[in-house]
């Protein structure tokens, strides 16, 4: 990893999907050890980001950097500093739950004894432990949403990027995730947040961003934006959504 | 323009994954060509066979089916494996879980061949094993017959990948096994020596690449062939570097697997 302060640097970051222009000219940068919540509504950019950040999309033109890595001519080196945690789960069928992490820890270099007590230790804190040998179609809707922050979390990332990891979540799961996620970034993990809960950005993140339309709206300090109102105030002022 | 193999632990977890995903499936994947070979030894080898004059070939016709039958189920067998792993990976979604590791190109496509030609080979081996029960046989030229089956199986594995990027859905992952591989696998020789064919068929089956793939595998077996064995080697490997490297850079673009 590059001695660099700057988590995420993206600059001018555009993607057409054919004829749609899904990021015009977006520009910001994320801070080493920030929880950053990115929001808009459905449709504004938030994923498309993500899947430009993480190698899953291409973009026409821009420059996108992963702790000084280029996600494009040093996508090794970004790619080994990222653990995403996509919105729905789309896990291996013919794997069990512990094989699943395991694999995917080796994918990253991970070495296979060293997987393995990583694979135990999540399952365990996860409450998953005793599900090891089930097949994901076995598991709820919340214990997928918790093999996904495990599968995002197994080759022990530098920057968490989570795509709305609590929607369908009950009370007692996103209080677990609030406070796992508040413990690994006091850990010095940087995390990358989208959400449609505004409690959930207010709560737990220092930085926020606003998308729209393809184009960042408003960027900052969570206090610099709020200025005594409450997100979903300042949200629905700048998307202009009624 | 492409990264070597940097990431050894990664490709060879893929190829973990990939063998371990056929055998959980064996049922499926390994059986099936064990038990249609045998049948195919039975009735064409052992019931027909015995009634058809063969002696030109210097082979009975069940030791000239053998090769054929290993050569068919070795094509079919990585070209189903690498096919429908991706495409199932691309239709679940869980293609993503290689597509986010840091993992080059060349080690994707490394780690997914690794299932097929496993696969491949395994199954071929098995007819093999099988015609032991119906004649006897002992392989004429090993090492040959390693070279052509890595040079087939890495041909239709690479061929499966590019079927499976290429289909949206699964009658369309079908169609080039159904519609081209197989017919082509068939007329190559799989059951009939190419001078039993009238003079114009048998310059046409020159132009079909399977039959040079189908010569090699019997030449290796039975030191029988109809076109010289170097000949048959240089077409095998010729087809396999050049579907490899179209393999890697359909990943390298991302082609139906990056929006």
């Amino acid at each position: 990893m590059r001695n660099s302060e700057l988590a995420i640097s993206i600059k001018g970051l555009t993607k057409f999907y054919k004829d749609f222009q899904a990021l015009d000219k977006i520009s910001f940068e994320i801070k080493r050890g920030d929880f950053f919540a990115f929001l808009g509504p459905n449709g504004a950019g938030k994923t498309t980001t993500i899947n430009v950040l993480t190698g899953l999309s291409n973009y026409q033109s821009g420059d996108v950097r992963v702790f000084g890595h280029d996600v494009t001519s040093e996508y090794l080196s970004s790619r080994r500093l990222i653990g995403l945690c996509a919105q729905e789960s789309n896990f291996d069928p013919f794997l069990t739950i512990y094989q699943l992490l395991v694999y995917q820890a080796e994918y990253f270099g991970v070495t296979p004894w060293e997987a393995k007590r990583r694979a135990n230790e999540l399952l365990e804190r996860f409450g998953l432990a005793d599900k090891r040998n089930c097949k994901h179609r076995a598991l709820s809707g919340g214990m997928k949403k918790r093999l996904l922050l495990c599968r995002a979390l197994i080759h022990d990332p530098e920057i968490l990027i989570l795509d709305e990891p609590t929607s369908g979540c009950d009370l007692e799961l996103k209080f677990l995730i609030w406070d796992y996620l508040t413990q690994l970034n006091k850990e010095g993990k940087t995390i990358f947040l989208t959400t449609h809960y505004m409690e959930e950005a207010e709560k737990l993140c220092k930085t926020i961003g606003i998308i729209n339309n393809g184009k960042i709206v408003r960027i900052g300090d969570k206090k610099q934006i709020l200025q005594d109102k409450s997100l979903q105030d300042v949200f629905l002022e700048i998307t202009g959504i009624e | 323009m492409l990264h070597l193999v940097t990431n050894p632990i990664g490709v060879l977890a893929l190829a973990k994954r990939e063998i371990h995903r056929f055998f959980s499936v064996a049922n499926q994947t390994i059986f099936p060509p064990l038990v249609s070979s045998a049948l195919f030894m039975y009735i064409f080898g052992v019931a027909i066979g015995s009634r058809v004059n063969f002696s030109a070939t210097g082979l009975t016709y069940l030791q000239f089916i053998t090769p054929g039958l290993m050569a068919m189920h070795l094509i079919s067998s990585s070209y189903e494996n690498t096919s429908s792993s991706l495409f199932i990976g691309r239709w679940h979604n869980h293609i993503q879980e290689i597509l986010l590791a840091p993992l080059s190109y060349i080690e994707m496509v490394l780690g997914l061949l690794a299932g097929g030609v496993a696969r491949g080979i395994l199954v071929c081996m098995g007819v093999w094993l099988i015609s032991l029960f119906f004649t006897p046989s002992i392989i004429a030229h090993p090492i040959a017959l390693l070279y052509f089956m890595l040079m087939v199986s890495v041909i239709f594995s690479c061929a499966g990948m590019m079927g499976a990027l290429w289909a949206e859905d699964f009658g369309m992952l079908s169609m080039w096994n159904t519609y081209v591989i197989i017919p082509l696998a068939l007329l190559g020789g799989v059951f009939h020596p190419l001078f039993m064919l009238p003079p114009a068929l048998q310059i046409i089956s020159h132009f079909n690449p399977i039959y040079y793939l189908v010569s090699g595998i019997r030449y290796s077996m039975t030191n029988v062939t109809d076109t010289p064995a170097m000949t048959c080697a240089i077409v095998a490997l010729g087809m396999a570097g050049t579907i490899f490297l179209a393999t890697v850079y359909l990943f390298k673009i991302g082609y139906k697997l990056r929006t």
